[in-house]
């Protein structure tokens, strides 16, 4: 667990390398969210509502998907490709380590850095636009909120591991993943509450995995959803993230049968 | 004269070769340009959703609303389509190879931004005209004066994306740190995916005059719906200009600080 933990740790320190790379990408995620801030206030003003939000619910919505999204999203599992088209894989195939566990932990390294810079900018950000926001006090909701942010973390991870396997097939990593990307963008629900649209394309949604990575977190703490709408979408979750590793696994088993070391 | 015949013609060549480098992989090729498709009709509808119930943003009816979305696309993707080699830059200075750049009896800056046109922007690029033409259509509000104006302050935003992406190359010359910086070029630019309007002070200003955004991408539109004073437009010119002299002198800079380190 010690040398989990210490990649983790690395992956910390490596952030602190590329610092203006680093504070670039802050930047790039504050400016994402100011401009779906400003464009909700300017659909929204104070005292009226649109689409069953009013202006508080709506920018504590994106301020929270911001927030989650920081959390979940920030991964570097996606290289996995890459080692696997480098040849680089080879090198921890012959450690005592578990590949999984080792990107896991990457991730977790990632994720706690991204959490920290996330939490100080949309500090400084409430102490300056000073938004109407809804505060969730029910102990019930911010602990359903947090499962269901835990395992929207676990899928995501599932994901980009999952993508990376096609490294083993194609040297074509980037393509399949750039299109994961733009259909990540539009139906985790960072843009907009997904329940803005029409019911029967919402009703769709709610069967997708994408759903709850960003949206189904964000509703429970709003508190907008029932407890069997809240228990429901927890086992569509699950259901996700169990197909995902059995998938991952066999992927993973397919993959090291072909996989040639090409590159090394 | 000559010259330009000259560096003509090596874009050209260079734009073959980037084209079938893109095109050697059929799959790639074709998801990519799905990705970029998906990306345009998933926001596309987004703003249909929104207009739906809202009838405006900001003021502005659906189809003006949807002509600062397509004009956006426009300037965003003929930036991409004609300066995607900007994306390889990184690699160039971390790997020594654009020291090769700078010894060749061609400028190095020329070759850093146009050494490899993006055919797979082409249909996106053909989207966004048949959008903006349709928009303009539906508006019912063009004039010749408001046309003249959009082309003329849409050739002043492409010298604000060309200025935007030699400052980005010339702070990947310093720190070979570049990734980010052109993703936060675009990220700047998707702010006028819709009108600037929408933004509160002092934002609007930063986003108009000190990162021009607003002028290289709202005031074309707005010149065309005659929403835009002739004091305006000037101003817009000349900060394109100075924009593009500014990133120029930076780009002097930082290839005279070129340390030459990876090679």
């Amino acid at each position: 667990m010690n040398k989990y933990l210490q990649i983790a740790k690395l992956t910390w320190d490596e952030t602190f390398v590329y610092r203006l790379n680093f504070i670039m990408w802050r930047v790039r995620l504050i400016l994402q969210t100011l401009t779906l801030y400003f464009l909700w206030v300017s659909l929204i003003p104070s005292g009226t509502s649109l689409f069953g939000y009013n202006q508080s619910l709506m920018l504590t919505y994106i301020l929270g998907t911001s927030m989650v999204g920081s959390f979940v999203l920030s991964s570097r599992s996606h290289a996995v490709g890459d080692e696997i088209n480098s040849g680089n894989l080879s090198n921890f195939l012959l450690k005592p380590i578990n590949y999984f566990l080792y990107w896991f932990a990457r991730d977790v390294g990632d994720k706690a850095m991204n959490i920290i810079f996330s939490i100080i900018e949309l500090t400084v950000l409430f102490a300056i636009l000073k938004p109407p926001l809804f505060i969730q006090t029910e102990s019930m909701f911010l602990l359903l909120t947090l499962i269901a942010i835990a395992l929207a973390l676990i899928m995501y991870f599932l994901f980009n591991f999952l993508l990376g396997l096609i490294g083993f097939w194609s040297p074509e990593v980037w393509a399949p993943r750039f299109i994961f990307i733009i259909l990540l963008n539009f139906f985790a629900g960072g843009l907009f509450p997904l329940d803005i649209l029409p019911k029967f394309i919402f009703s769709i949604f709610q069967l997708l995995p994408f759903t709850y990575l960003l949206y189904f977190p964000i509703k429970i703490y709003l508190g907008q959803l029932t407890m069997i709408e809240i228990f429901t979408g927890i086992m569509i979750s699950l259901s996700w993230t169990i197909l995902l590793y059995i998938v991952v696994r066999y992927m993973w088993r397919k993959g090291l049968l072909v996989y040639t070391a090409q590159g090394r | 004269m000559k010259n330009l015949y000259k560096y003509t013609k090596i874009w050209w060549i260079m734009s073959s070769h980037s084209t079938q480098i893109a095109l050697s992989s059929r799959f790639s090729a074709v998801v990519f340009v799905i990705g970029k498709l998906l990306r345009f009709v998933f926001f596309f509808f987004f703003l249909v959703i929104l207009i739906s119930k809202t009838n405006t943003i900001a003021g502005y009816s659906f189809w003006q609303v949807i002509f600062f979305f397509a004009t956006f696309n426009l300037i965003d993707t003929a930036a991409q389509l004609f300066m995607r080699e900007v994306y390889r830059f990184r690699t160039y200075v971390v790997s020594g190879e654009f020291d090769y750049f700078l010894s060749k009896p061609l400028s190095p800056l020329f070759r850093t931004l146009l050494g490899g046109s993006d055919i797979l922007d082409l249909p996106m690029l053909f989207l966004s005209i048949v959008f903006v033409v349709t928009a303009a259509v539906q508006m019912e509000v063009v004039s010749f004066v408001g046309v003249l104006l959009y082309l003329v302050l849409m050739a002043n935003a492409f010298l604000i994306a060309l200025a935007f992406h030699i400052m980005v190359v010339a702070l990947g010359v310093l720190t070979t740190e570049i990734d980010n910086a052109l993703w936060m070029y675009r990220d700047l630019a998707a702010m006028g995916r819709l009108p600037i309007d929408i933004y509160q002070e002092p934002l609007r200003w930063t986003l108009t005059f000190a990162i021009p955004v607003g002028i290289m991408i709202t005031f074309p539109s707005k010149a065309l719906m005659g929403l835009l004073s002739t004091q305006s437009v000037a101003i817009a010119l000349l900060i394109g200009i100075v924009f593009l002299y500014g990133s120029y002198k930076f780009w002097q800079y930082a290839i005279k600080h070129y340390s030459s380190a990876s090679s």
